[in-house]
């Protein structure tokens, strides 16, 4: 496993300097997110060897912002938090890096932590003054007394939660067009014409490590104005073969089409693409969110109570409808 | 002409033969063995080694006579290769305390109520899928609000080139559509002290669909015992 390693960059930007640093960075580092307006997260774990080490990275972004005429600082930690905290304790056209997370934050004072100023408050009246003090606290106390999200804060003290960077998409459009000298009028004809575009744009999500979240399609024909067609992709794929079927039951679900004669396809909404969880020994494992997927279809075009999944509640029940319950299949 | 008349080529060809009928170059094969679900009965000799994705297959018999006991076999079978399993069960009889016995994960089982006239829409929608390893359709008893084997006429065309068996249970063959069926026929009960305590069963191809063996018998008993016809090839509990 790769160790990880976050750099974050921090400028008072204003909005149309946020777009400009965003492309800036998208075209320097592979993975960038955005923490906040002007606060971007990039991940460079695995990337020393094609990229060279991270601080030299860091020193190649900052040129390049500081080419666009903006000043930014950066900090390179082992978890998104720390480095912005770094960041932003760093002034600016600068690189700091910490390794040991925990030991940074340890002397800083409450307020870097993103907790209610009245939780903030109450760590105060128990005598807690710095990062460190609140840190010592045992996990379990701090859960049961506060929440679930004061104990992330307590995990971030401890630069513990590795949160991943979700990365945005880069500023260009993922989009494939098509457009056809004889007009298509039959769905079978169009829903083979549209596998070409979806594997075009299949490849262009998988050169960016992306996964679809949302579908555009237009059609445009001859004998009508143009038909947008809008799909949500749960789960995000990138997949030819799961974007191909959204479109086709979104297709199927129309009676006419008309007489098409061109489409644009794009992905307005894109995450960073995970990989799923292979079963061991289980070679067909990685299809089950592909079923969850199609008993969602099933249970919006067929309505509740029809695609169940099933559990014995009582083995030893006389009765039959006592000995299992039916759930609703949804995740 | 290009891109439509091949649309034009390959939808003929798809509509006469199924939609996955043709398959991109780069498709790489499957070997048999990860395409076959075996239910680890002396069925396999019959059916030529178990159900095999993208190839229907029915069960038909009269009621109570053993259908879903290899059925729950089969899905044991797709199972243990890692796959969910597609139940759709528009008689809403699927007993899952009895699939629970028979060895079979209800977390990767997605039992299916649809009415008579959603069967065939979501029989196609499992087959079109590529998440599950077998999609299994217990007709019931028509008059019972079960349907004909001939209502799944719409979703046969999906069968061909799913990554999914097609299984479908049904008391009798279908008058329209030709789904290949093994036939399950009552042999004899067995009485003790004028107890009903098991019957045997046979199963028998209708097409000569292996060469190895054309029939093969079973014996069901009330304590849970299970067995093929020659020697005993492993025990399950069988509802009953």
């Amino acid at each position: 496993m790769r160790d990880p390693v976050t750099l974050a960059i921090v400028s008072s930007a204003s909005a149309l300097v946020h777009a400009r640093l965003l492309s800036t960075l998208h075209a320097a580092v592979p993975r960038v997110g955005v923490l906040d307006p002007g606060v971007f997260a990039c991940d460079l774990a695995g990337t020393e060897e094609l990229l060279g080490a991270p601080a030299r990275v860091a020193r190649r972004v900052l040129a390049r912002c500081a080419r666009i005429g903006v000043q930014v600082s950066a900090g390179i930690a082992p978890t998104p938090f720390v480095a912005r905290v770094l960041a932003e304790r760093t002034p600016a056209g600068e690189v700091r890096a910490v390794e040991d997370g925990r030991a940074f934050l340890a002397s800083l004072p409450l307020d870097v932590l993103p907790v209610d100023e009245k939780v903030r408050e109450e760590l105060r009246l128990l005598g807690l003054r710095i990062v460190g003090d609140f840190a010592e606290l045992p996990r379990g106390a701090v859960f049961d007394r506060f929440g679930s999200a004061v104990a992330r804060a307590h995990a971030l003290a401890r630069g513990e939660f590795g949160d991943m960077v979700r990365a945005t998409a880069p500023p260009r459009r993922i989009r494939a067009r098509r457009v056809w000298d004889d007009a298509i009028t039959s769905h079978e004809q169009l829903v083979f014409a549209l596998r070409v575009v979806v594997d075009e744009i299949s490849a262009a999500l998988a050169r960016d490590g992306l996964a679809a979240l949302r579908l555009e399609l237009r059609l445009d024909r001859e004998d009508a104005g143009s038909l947008r067609i809008e799909r949500s992709v749960l789960p995000p794929t990138r997949e030819s073969t799961a974007l191909h079927r959204s479109l086709r039951w979104a297709l199927e679900e129309r009676t006419e089409i008309g007489l098409v004669t061109g489409c644009a396809l794009e992905v307005p909404e894109v995450e960073a693409a995970r990989g799923r969880q292979i079963g061991l020994f289980a070679p067909d494992g990685a299809r089950k969110e592909e079923a969850i997927a199609t008993a969602r279809y099933l249970r919006a075009k067929l309505g509740r109570g029809v695609v169940l999944r099933a559990r014995v509640a009582n083995a030893d029940a006389r009765l039959p409808e006592r000995a299992s319950e039916w759930l609703e299949v949804t995740v | 002409m290009g891109e439509i008349g091949l649309a034009s080529a390959i939808t003929r060809i798809e509509g006469r033969f199924g939609v996955h009928a043709l398959a991109r170059g780069d498709t790489s094969e499957r070997r048999r063995s990860e395409i076959v679900i075996a239910t680890k009965t002396s069925l396999d000799r019959v059916i030529g080694g178990g159900l095999a994705a993208g190839e229907p297959l029915a069960f038909v018999g009269p009621p109570s006579v053993g259908k879903l006991s290899l059925a729950f076999r089969a899905v044991v079978g797709a199972q243990a290769q890692g796959g969910t399993v597609a139940w759709v069960d528009p008689n809403a009889s699927f007993d899952p305390r009895a699939a629970e016995c028979a060895g079979i994960d209800l977390e990767r089982v997605i039992v299916v109520r649809a009415r008579r006239d959603a069967v065939a829409l979501a029989t196609a929608a499992a087959l079109r899928s590529e998440g599950f390893r077998l999609v299994v359709v217990d007709a019931g008893d028509p008059a019972l609000g079960g349907i004909d084997v001939d209502d799944l006429a719409p979703a046969l065309p999906a069968v061909r080139g799913s990554p999914a068996a097609f299984l479908v249970v049904a008391a009798k063959r279908g008058r329209r559509v030709a789904v290949p069926a093994v036939v399950f026929e009552r042999v004899a009960w067995e009485r003790r002290f004028d107890r009903t305590v098991g019957w045997s069963f046979s199963v028998g191809a209708t097409r000569g669909q292996s060469p190895l063996a054309s029939r093969v018998l079973f014996h069901v008993t009330l304590d849970g015992g299970f067995e093929g016809d020659e020697a005993p090839i492993d025990r399950a509990e069988v509802a009953v």
